[in-house]
């Protein structure tokens, strides 16, 4: 039973002062074990917030990231799946699923987590499931607007994961679940 | 000049720990206590064994410790002539029962002997003899279609031998999990066992098993077949707030994270629990399993008594239980040691919970009223020592008295020895908390000459320390206190 939170675009200072007050009532230490964030935090300040909520912490730098030594990816393994986090903006066209598909091939993930479009969105295909978790702080986007703040708990147990989305709609949280299997165990592959 | 109140028998040199000024005036005082149980002369460990009753024991135990401990020249020989008089007149005397058990008993108690070296008192060869005879009794009291329980409780608190698994089904019997009746036997622990698998399941499952038990009734979406589709992943709705993070009240998760700072101090007071016996700790398997009952055990307590959850030293006063439980050389009590520990252990704290709520601790059910008590009793019967402990040096009595009585001794003497002690408090009629404030009194009243002679420091360096010391013997001085106020 891991959880993982999954998280990003949040451009604080530039866009947005701080996660909505009702998010970080929720979010405190002791109960993730994980968290990955796609990137464009901006600020230092971010990062060790993040890093108090569970010391593993994984990020990936977005365009608007001022500590440039996160990576462009990453993948990391936990239990029996295998995730990959990539922000996204270097992925074009921008949230398309075939692309993002592509990239998911390239990393050879079951589950790809990237942002930049700061829109929640859950796909599937036949690599595996594509999830963004959108904008933690309602930032606008590139491309829009209005972005709802929201964000991704993933409750990993064995084979399954339960994909918790957290959306601020209307100053209330309203939180849905996602149920997905895997049908294979991980192997590590020979090539 | 104090007016001294102590009695005569107490007075005697025979308490004190440090030997005794002349052997010959403890001789005579040896008369004057015995005499009322068997004709003791100067000679006394000659005669003795040759008719064992079975009260006398614990003084003829005393006996063979004793006239060692002050008839130097004598030791050996005396030793010697003990065991092999014993054995001989055991042959001789006993009866059928005995006698047919006599060979694997006596195999049975080197075995221990041998292979228990960890914890077995290698003192007890002398009263190997005796075991046997007391063995036999029980075994005989035990086999019967209902067992007196008067009867098991008298001959309990003379001290349970260690073999054939005795002591686990005897403290089954005294703590009342086990009926007299021997018939309702089969069906009751299969009703018990069964109502502790029960617990576990419903309190020892993490919330994402709860919430797919919950879901079972609802259809999973459409990975299963279709694996090479594209679609987007449908989203459902939560029942009742049911995320990880939630904070409400009723929610599964967030009652998981309020236990889970519980269940890691139950996790680590688990851990420390007996470092020096390797059933308890170590990497074998073994001790991991043996952890994880334990562990098990107190959550599912935790859980089910919201009002006292888990108090640090609970799992001290589950070990013991739990060792010989699992050691039950009947391989069915065995592998149920850890539901039947569960319910032993419920039994057990009942009459010393309000000892371990904090609430309640200056309430007339609390721990300081229990050694409240404590000090009455040993004013009732050593008022120059309880004037000498709380006046003249001012030992709070809660300075040492805390452990002995929330722990129940575990914590004061090895492992072998507070079993014994268990023993005796465990088959009280009156009650575990009865015994324990007398035998909490006959310890301090044993030290009582270094007692008086020390201050502040000193007493409480040995108090806390307490010295090892003849538990038969201090079991029969606490047996004394029963009842006999000193006036």
């Amino acid at each position: 039973m891991v959880l993982v939170l999954a998280l990003g675009d949040l451009h604080i200072p530039h866009r947005a002062p701080d996660l909505p007050a009702k998010f970080k009532s929720m979010l405190v230490p002791g109960k993730i074990q994980h968290v990955i964030c796609t990137g464009n935090l901006s600020i230092k300040e971010v990062h060790d917030y993040l890093k108090t909520l569970c010391p593993d912490l994984h990020i990936t730098r977005g365009e608007y990231d001022e500590d440039t030594r996160y990576p462009e990816t990453k993948t990391l393994t936990i239990g029996q799946f295998k995730l990959g986090l990539c922000h996204g903006h270097q992925v074009v066209p921008w949230g398309d699923l075939d692309s993002l598909a592509m990239l998911q091939r390239q990393l050879d993930v079951d589950i790809l987590v990237t942002g930049h479009t700061h829109q929640f969105t859950a796909y599937k295909h036949e690599g595996g499931v594509v999830i963004n978790p959108g904008s933690a702080t309602g930032a606008y986007s590139n491309i829009t607007y209005d972005a709802n703040p929201s964000f991704v708990l993933m409750d990993i147990d064995g084979l399954r994961v339960v994909v918790y989305v957290y959306e601020l709609i209307d100053g209330e949280v309203k939180v849905d679940k996602i149920d997905f299997k895997k049908t294979t165990a991980t192997t590590h592959s020979a090539h | 000049m104090v007016k001294k109140k102590v009695p005569d028998w107490l007075n005697s040199s025979l308490w004190s720990t440090t030997p005794s000024a002349s052997s010959s005036s403890t001789a005579t005082t040896d008369t004057n206590i015995f005499d009322h149980h068997s004709p003791t002369t100067a000679s006394p460990p000659l005669e003795s064994p040759i008719n064992p009753p079975l009260p006398p024991a614990a003084i003829r135990d005393e006996q063979q410790q004793q006239p060692p401990r002050h008839h130097h020249p004598q030791k050996p020989e005396i030793k010697d002539k003990l065991s092999k008089s014993s054995i001989v007149d055991d042959d001789d005397n006993n009866n059928s029962i005995i006698n047919d058990n006599y060979s694997d008993d006596n195999i049975i108690n080197n075995k221990i002997i041998i292979t228990n070296n960890d914890i077995r008192n290698v003192d007890d060869d002398e009263s190997a003899a005796e075991d046997i005879s007391k063995q036999a009794l029980l075994l005989t009291e035990l086999s019967k279609k209902v067992i007196n329980m008067g009867e098991l409780r008298r001959i309990a608190s003379q001290g349970i031998p260690d073999g054939a698994g005795i002591r686990s089904t005897v403290w089954k019997l005294l703590l009342g999990y086990l009926a007299p009746d021997r018939s309702l036997w089969s069906s009751e622990l299969a009703k018990k066992r069964s109502q502790y698998k029960h617990f576990k399941e419903d309190l020892l499952m993490n919330p994402s098993e709860i919430a797919r038990r919950l879901e079972k009734t609802t259809v999973l979406n459409n990975d299963n077949g279709k694996s090479e589709s594209r679609c987007v992943l449908s989203r459902s709705e939560i029942t009742h707030g049911e995320h990880p993070l939630s904070l409400g009240k009723s929610s599964v998760w967030n009652q998981f994270f309020q236990d889970s700072e519980i269940i890691e101090q139950i996790d680590r007071d688990v851990k420390r629990t007996h470092p020096d016996l390797h059933f308890f700790s170590g990497d074998s398997s073994l001790a991991k399993s043996n952890q994880e009952a334990l562990r098990n055990i107190l959550t599912v307590f935790a859980k089910l008594n919201p009002g006292i959850r888990y108090v640090q030293g609970m799992n001290e006063i589950l070990a013991p239980l739990f060792y010989i439980f699992k050691n039950d050389p009947d391989e069915e009590m065995a592998a149920f040691a850890e539901a039947d520990t569960f319910f032993c252990f419920v039994e057990l704290l009942s009459g010393f919970r309000d000892h371990f709520c904090q609430q309640l601790d200056n309430s007339v059910v609390g721990i300081r009223s229990t050694i409240t008590r404590l000090s009455q009793l040993l004013k009732e019967h050593d008022e120059e020592l309880w004037r000498h402990l709380e006046i003249t040096t001012k030992v709070n009595p809660q300075f040492y008295a805390f452990r002995w009585i929330t722990l129940l001794l575990t914590q004061e003497f090895n492992f072998a020895d507070s079993l014994h002690i268990w023993d005796t408090l465990l088959s009280d009629p009156e009650g575990p908390q009865e015994t324990l404030l007398r035998v909490c009194c006959a310890m301090l009243i044993l030290i009582r000459r270094r007692l008086l002679a020390g201050d502040f420091t000193s007493i409480l360096k040995l108090l806390q320390n307490y010295p090892p010391t003849n538990i038969s013997h201090m079991l029969y001085v606490a047996n004394k206190l029963r009842g006999q106020p000193s006036r």
